[in-house]
């Protein structure tokens, strides 16, 4: 079944085209890596997917379960069951890493018509996907991701994936920050995800990530377009040779 | 009484107001009572209302006050008792005040606390006179010397020296009007702790209709005295407030103030904090909601007489539509006042493009060892922590108002009683519509 089909898109940001006629189809159950030099348009694609503002769709159409996507408010996109990993995680001090993820939860969980957890069964929850990301409960009082370290803020995405169980989660560079513990630990979180209906997009730069998340499909994506298709292998290769066969640019 | 009515000064507005102060001024009273009034009144028939010209005026406008005819009746006002608002606390205590004249059958005193009207007071209390006295210069407030010119209405508490009063005391002022007789209200207060005693009150202000309220409120904090002083002002959208707070500290005594600010279409609540002896500990916070027209304005003085003292003003605010806040705070440090304290602290956050936030943050410090500081800001609601919420399924609404709650946190952590703290909570989540 295709989960996720994006036709001819291209979106501007800042006035400036940065997607020029993407492509892509997810099928549910499927990992898709999408590889590709600094300013290819790699985060654009996943803020135009989350709904962010700014980013401004100028042609083409995404199909998310059916649904039209670039329709959606980003909340709806959410409770539709899109989630992304910020490259960036935003910090939000005065609200705390609990209420947060509760407010998401039951907001998502209400969406969906799904009755809300009792506050036991949401604490249970809470706890069983930190302990499997290795996370500390002190976290939790803190601030949404106020002084936590780079790492830090990437399992705290992780938890936060873990908690919504989406159906299409897109992982933008969540391996950047981690070092090779929090990497297993990471890629551990997202194994246990992988069923038959759910599917990742994985943005990385490196082979490493890839070790762990085994990728079905691998993307490369420069200069705002697809260039080109491939299984696994074509990480490996691009690990060997760079960029070079598809921006122009002498290896 | 007699005195002569400065035409220059008083305008279309305020010459009735002195013309009721004057009948006012003939009821029975006490000969201080009697001399009170009349400073009042010349002093307030001199300068008339201050105007943007005036220091500590220039952003506040009175155009409100004086769009309106307000006058001041001296015979017991006529209430529905049904529409007086329910207790804010099930355990509390709750006096009640109606258009300032205090409501003994209404009320209830926590054992320990003596509550009377301020006439009665004025003739049964030894020492009241001190008390009761407007503190400051009366030409250059003429909301004390209206206040004055008008001294009949409000009520006087005190707690005996040592008595440690853990039943929270509600203070209601209930304010009715109407739009053809809008009622002047002109109330004073005074809160007297003894030494080393202790008091936790809940001053609530709320109303119907059109009505001008000015209050003088005294506090006197004798050596080692603890007053927890929860303000809540949410008078009508018609009304005009204007609360003038003086607060007289001696030797270790604490005082945390915080004030929450909703209601009304102008308010003004002023603070004079004298910390005339040392180790005294007084922090004045508070929020601040404002939308459509309304104009709000705190103004704050903490005065620093002698050593070890330590100061918190600590303000965050939320303005939208049209409203406008004004902030006015100033620390002041006298030279023999080492070892100070003092923090000051105030961020608005603007919702909307016509929203207007001004600040005038101000530290004067004539010693050399203090730790003072001070801050002053405003801004928009954070769009990538909003983006960041709704992209984990919360809508655009209740993501606006989960980081507006948390940016109210910052200054309701100032708040050391956990029920005054649910108060104020409840009420914001009620402005922002849950
Ligand atoms: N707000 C903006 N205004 C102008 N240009 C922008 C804006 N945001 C992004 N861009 C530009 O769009 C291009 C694509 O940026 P994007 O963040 O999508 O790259 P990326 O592929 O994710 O890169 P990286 O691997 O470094 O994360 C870049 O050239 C960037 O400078
Ligand atoms: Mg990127």
């Amino acid at each position: 079944m295709t989960m996720l089909k994006i036709e001819n898109l291209h979106a501007e940001v800042g006035g400036r085209e940065v997607l020029k006629g993407i492509n892509l189809a997810v099928n549910a159950g499927e990992v898709h890596a999408v590889m590709g030099p600094n300013g290819s348009g790699k985060s654009t694609l996943s803020y135009v997917l989350a709904g962010r503002p700014g980013y401004e769709v100028t042609k083409g159409k995404v199909i998310f379960l059916g649904k039209d996507l670039l329709s959606l408010s980003p909340e709806e996109r959410a409770a539709t069951g899109l989630f992304l990993a910020f490259q960036y995680p935003v910090e939000i001090p005065g609200v705390s890493t609990t209420t947060f993820l509760k407010t998401a939860l039951s907001a998502v969980r209400k969406q969906r018509g799904e009755k809300e957890l009792a506050p036991v069964e949401f604490l249970k929850l809470q706890k069983e996907k930190m302990a499997q990301l290795g996370m500390d409960a002190d976290m939790l009082k803190r601030g949404v991701n106020v002084g936590f370290s780079g790492g830090e803020k990437k399992r705290n995405e992780a938890l936060q994936m873990a908690m919504l169980a989406p159906k299409l989660a897109i992982l933008d560079e969540t391996d950047s920050g981690l070092d090779i513990d929090a990497l297993k630990v990471v890629a551990g979180g997202v194994n246990a995800l992988r069923d038959k209906d759910r599917a990742f997009l994985v943005i990385t730069h490196y082979q490493r990530l890839l070790d762990y998340i085994k990728p079905d499909i691998v993307h490369v994506l420069t200069h705002g377009k697809i260039q080109k298709t491939g299984g696994p292998e074509l990480a490996l290769e691009l690990e060997n040779k760079g960029y070079a066969e598809f921006t122009g640019d002498a290896a | 009484m007699k005195f002569s009515l400065q035409q220059q000064a008083a305008d279309e507005a305020t010459l009735p107001w002195l013309e009721d102060a004057q009948k006012l001024g003939e009821q029975p009273a006490a000969d201080w009572v009697k001399a009170m009034r009349h400073t009042g009144a010349e002093a307030f028939s001199r300068t008339g209302l201050p105007t943007p010209s005036w220091e500590g005026w220039q952003h506040t406008h009175l155009r409100p006050l004086t769009q309106t005819r307000f006058h001041y009746k001296v015979e017991p006002v006529k209430f529905d008792i049904n529409a007086l608002p329910s207790s804010l606390l099930k355990d509390a205590a709750r006096i009640v005040l109606v258009n300032g004249q205090y409501k003994p059958e209404l009320s209830a005193t926590p054992e320990g606390v003596i509550v009377m009207s301020l006439m009665d007071a004025s003739v049964q209390v030894e020492g009241i006179e001190e008390h009761l006295v407007t503190v400051g210069d009366l030409a250059t407030a003429p909301f004390k010397a209206l206040n004055a010119a008008y001294m009949h209405d409000g009520a006087v508490i005190i707690v005996k020296d040592g008595a440690d009063i853990t039943q929270p005391l509600e203070v209601l002022f209930y304010n009715a009007g109407d739009a053809d007789k809008a009622p002047s209200l002109q109330p004073r207060c005074l809160y007297w702790l003894g030494k080393n005693s202790g008091l936790t009150v809940f001053e609530r202000h709320a109303g119907v209709g059109a009505y001008f309220t000015n209050i003088y409120t005294g506090i006197f904090l004798e050596s080692a005295s603890r007053l927890k002083f929860y303000k809540i002002e949410e008078e009508s959208a018609a009304a005009c407030h204007f609360s003038y707070t003086v607060l007289q500290q001696q030797k270790h005594s604490s005082f945390e103030g915080f004030s929450y600010a909703a209601g009304g279409r102008l308010v003004r609540q002023e603070y004079q904090n004298l910390l005339i002896d040392s180790g005294i500990s007084c922090n004045v916070s508070g929020v601040y909601l404002l939308k459509d027209q309304q104009c709000h304005d705190f103004t704050v003085l903490t005065d620093h007489f002698e050593p070890d003292g330590t100061s918190v003003q600590h303000f965050k605010g939320v303005i939208d539509d049209q409203a406008r806040s004004v902030f006015q705070g100033k620390i002041h440090v006298r030279r023999v006042a080492q070892k100070t304290n003092g923090n000051q602290l105030n961020h608005a956050l603007l919702l909307s493009e016509k929203a207007e936030a001004s600040f005038k943050p101000e530290l004067e410090i004539y010693a050399d060892d203090v730790k003072c500081s001070h801050g002053a800001a405003s801004g928009q609601l954070d769009q990538d922590a909003l983006f960041y919420l709704q992209s984990r399924g919360i809508p655009a609404t209740e993501a606006k108002s989960l980081l507006i709650e948390s940016f109210l946190n910052g200054a309701l952590a100032e708040v050391s009683f956990a029920p005054a703290r649910e108060v104020y909570e409840e009420r914001i989540r009620e402005w922002l519509g849950h």
